[in-house]
């Protein structure tokens, strides 16, 4: 960060970024490609099924039949569609590439090369996504950056954060990474789950029928931010976790200090009101004196 | 030869149950061996350690949870971290029930663990069976004594080990259902332990604490020991009455899942020894010997692929291994001070800023 990013009196405390790890989910799309890609290699060319694979559109109906199982199996996990179209696009690529450049001859050599070729470039581009992001840690407030192409930057403001919930996955708790999302007032770093489920019914014969639809939904508010606007995956995360903890701390007023607030603003009132009464008092003799002036001079 | 009714009575039921406890207390052996490597590598390898307690963690809780779901307590609470793992019944039960779900919790991450790995075996290797040797088929008394038991505990135990150090002796690292269960050997050779080592290496969870436990364990409720035994031993009558010969079963899968888990934990200690080893070595030395594995092997069997011989995927796997040794030994000799002969170590000693003539670190 550059020093006139700064404001007056901010000192950096720490500057982070995501662990190399923390994008599993994202790397494990890719680790299921290079899997898939050795595996597929092996059936087709070494092992004892591969006369079974002699005719090439049988290896593209196995690979694309198992990419979209995945696909699907994933999305439906984790409630993502992207995972599908990612995979039907690796997949559609596959054949679109083959049948241009009719290698439909070294099939066997194509799609393993193809799928593992696909997963290293998946894993660069989550690696730049990684490095994109980087949060910086100030004694004033909380800067988010990030972005490949588009540039984001969220400042977050000690005294505005509200909530701060930490989570710390498996992984993150052998490696000692974690993700700490801070909530503000306004909401910011709060989604929801919701949850729908309907049920219908069909009745009568031919002529009459009846149809009917009924359900019901639920929304519950979790914490859930874009990786942009949270600290996630950062490491070492007890140390983050408690640097933001105290920084926090340190900008809201704590019942005791409000006690104090509070009494000194009555101190002020007393002070107030005494020094009026002290006025008035004075204000009382000047007349009196005036008074008694007046009446020696008459 | 026949079995004289003491030993029929009294020792021959014993010799299995023997048997099996002999070989699992060589299993407590080697985990106590591995935990001890840990804890050496445990400053420089935190994450790797924390992911080895995570597994003993991982499989001591799900022993515990299969406890309480065969004694149907059900399962009200299961939460797992790094350090601990937690599982609370929906049901207290006592008695028995508290008594087996318990066992299961000590026991169970002994035998669970490499219980999977048998499943795998079975697929893989294939004609895992149960047998009774010739000479004890031709008489028919000698089944039912202690040393026709024994032998017959020791003859399966053989046959299982023929089998999976053949399969171990001829695995293609190439094959990815061969390559998927050494992974697997690894993987769960780490959490083959009933404790973990603890998040400060100074904590003492060692092999005495583990026996304690199971000391307490069986103190606790001796009854039930007994009760155990004397189920056993009816079996055995049962088996006797009705001249059946299958009392070795259990028991020789006991034996079998104990040859499993010492052999996991040995390829483990390797590993782990590997590491600890390479750690001496300075950066970028010291991955030297990681890729040596894949590329050496790789190179071999590419080479025994044009100059075909029968064992040529044994004879990989041992020149991996040998010269994964030998490139350990030279890296040793010329990167660090180890096997230097006393005047090259004076010379080093010369030396102050922390590297030599020729640039090699100086252990001070």
């Amino acid at each position: 960060m550059n020093q006139e990013d700064l404001l007056e009196n901010e000192r950096v405390e720490k500057i982070l970024s995501p662990h190399p790890l923390s994008f599993m989910r994202l790397q494990s799309l890719c680790i299921f490609l290079i899997v898939w890609g050795v595996l597929i290699g092996w059936l087709v060319n070494f092992s004892e099924y591969k006369d079974f694979f002699n005719n090439e559109w049988y290896v593209i109906l196995v690979w694309g039949l198992v990419l979209m199982l995945v696909g699907v199996i994933a999305s439906l996990v984790t409630i993502r569609w992207s995972i599908f179209f990612f995979y039907l696009g690796v997949f559609a690529g596959g054949v679109g590439l083959l049948l241009w450049q009719n290698w439909q001859d070294n099939i066997g050599v194509f799609i393993p090369f193809y799928t593992v070729a696909f997963s290293i470039i998946g894993f660069l581009i989550v690696e730049l996504y990684r490095r994109s992001h980087k949060y910086i840690i100030s004694n004033l407030r909380v800067i988010f950056k990030g972005g490949v192409v588009t540039k984001r930057e969220r400042t977050l403001r000690y005294d505005k954060i509200t909530d701060i919930d930490a989570k710390q996955g498996i992984l993150g708790q052998i490696f000692g990474f974690g993700t700490i999302i801070p909530i503000s007032q306004s909401g910011f770093g709060l989604g929801s789950d919701k949850s729908f489920a309907a049920g219908g019914v069909s009745l009568g014969e031919k002529k009459v029928k009846f149809l009917g639809l009924f359900g019901g939904g639920k929304d519950v508010q979790t914490p859930r931010a874009r990786s942009y606007y949270e600290l996630h995956g950062v490491h070492p995360y007890k140390e983050v976790k408690k640097i933001v903890e105290n920084l926090v701390q340190g900008s809201v007023i704590t019942p005791y200090q409000q006690e104090q607030v509070a009494y000194q603003k009555e101190q002020v009132d007393i002070q107030k009101q005494m020094r009026d009464l002290l006025k008035k008092q004075a204000e009382l003799k000047e007349e009196n004196e005036q008074e008694n002036m007046d009446e020696e001079e008459n | 030869m026949a079995s004289s009714p003491v030993d029929i009575v009294i020792f021959a039921p014993l010799a299995p149950i023997l048997g099996v406890l002999l070989f699992w207390f060589i299993q407590l052996l080697f985990i106590e061996s591995q935990k001890y490597l840990l804890s050496k590598i445990w400053e420089k390898h935190k994450p790797l350690c924390r992911f080895t307690n995570f597994l003993g963690v991982l499989f001591q809780t799900i022993c515990h949870a299969l406890g309480y779901t065969v004694t149907r307590s059900g399962i009200s609470q299961f939460e797992i971290t790094v350090d601990y793992g937690k599982v609370s019944p929906k049901k207290e039960k006592g008695g028995a029930f508290e008594w087996l779900s318990n066992s299961f919790l000590l026991f169970g991450p002994f035998f669970i663990p490499p219980l999977l790995l048998l499943i795998c075996l079975y697929f893989l290797v294939g004609g895992l069976e149960f047998s009774v040797p010739d000479i004890i088929k031709l008489q028919e008394d000698l089944y039912f004594s202690f040393a026709g038991q024994m032998n017959v505990f020791g003859h399966n135990l053989f046959n299982f080990s023929e089998k999976f150090f053949d399969f171990l002796l001829n695995i293609d690292f190439l094959h990815p259902a061969h390559l998927g269960f050494i992974l697997l050997i690894i993987f769960l050779g780490m959490g083959i332990r009933p404790s973990y080592i603890g998040k400060e290496k100074q904590e003492k969870v060692n092999m005495i604490y583990d026996l304690k436990n199971i000391k307490n364990h069986i103190l606790q409720k001796p009854l039930y020991i007994i009760l155990l035994f004397l189920f056993t031993y009816l079996i055995f009558y049962l088996f006797f009455g009705l001249e059946q010969r299958w009392f070795h079963i259990p028991f020789s899968i006991f034996g079998w899942l104990s040859i499993i888990a010492i052999i996991s934990l040995l390829i483990t200690q390797a590993i782990i020894l590997l590491i600890k080893i390479t750690d001496e070595i300075p950066n970028p030395w010291k991955f030297l010997p990681y890729l040596n594995i894949p590329i050496s092997y790789i190179l071999m069997r590419t080479f025994f692929l044009y100059y075909f011989i029968d064992f040529a995927k044994k004879g990989s796997l041992l020149i991996m291994i040998l010269s994964t040794v030998l490139v350990i030994i030279l890296l040793l000799k010329y990167k660090t001070n180890k096997f230097k002969t006393k005047t090259d170590m004076k010379k080093l000693k010369k030396v102050e800023d922390g590297a030599d003539e020729s640039g090699r670190p100086v252990r001070k």
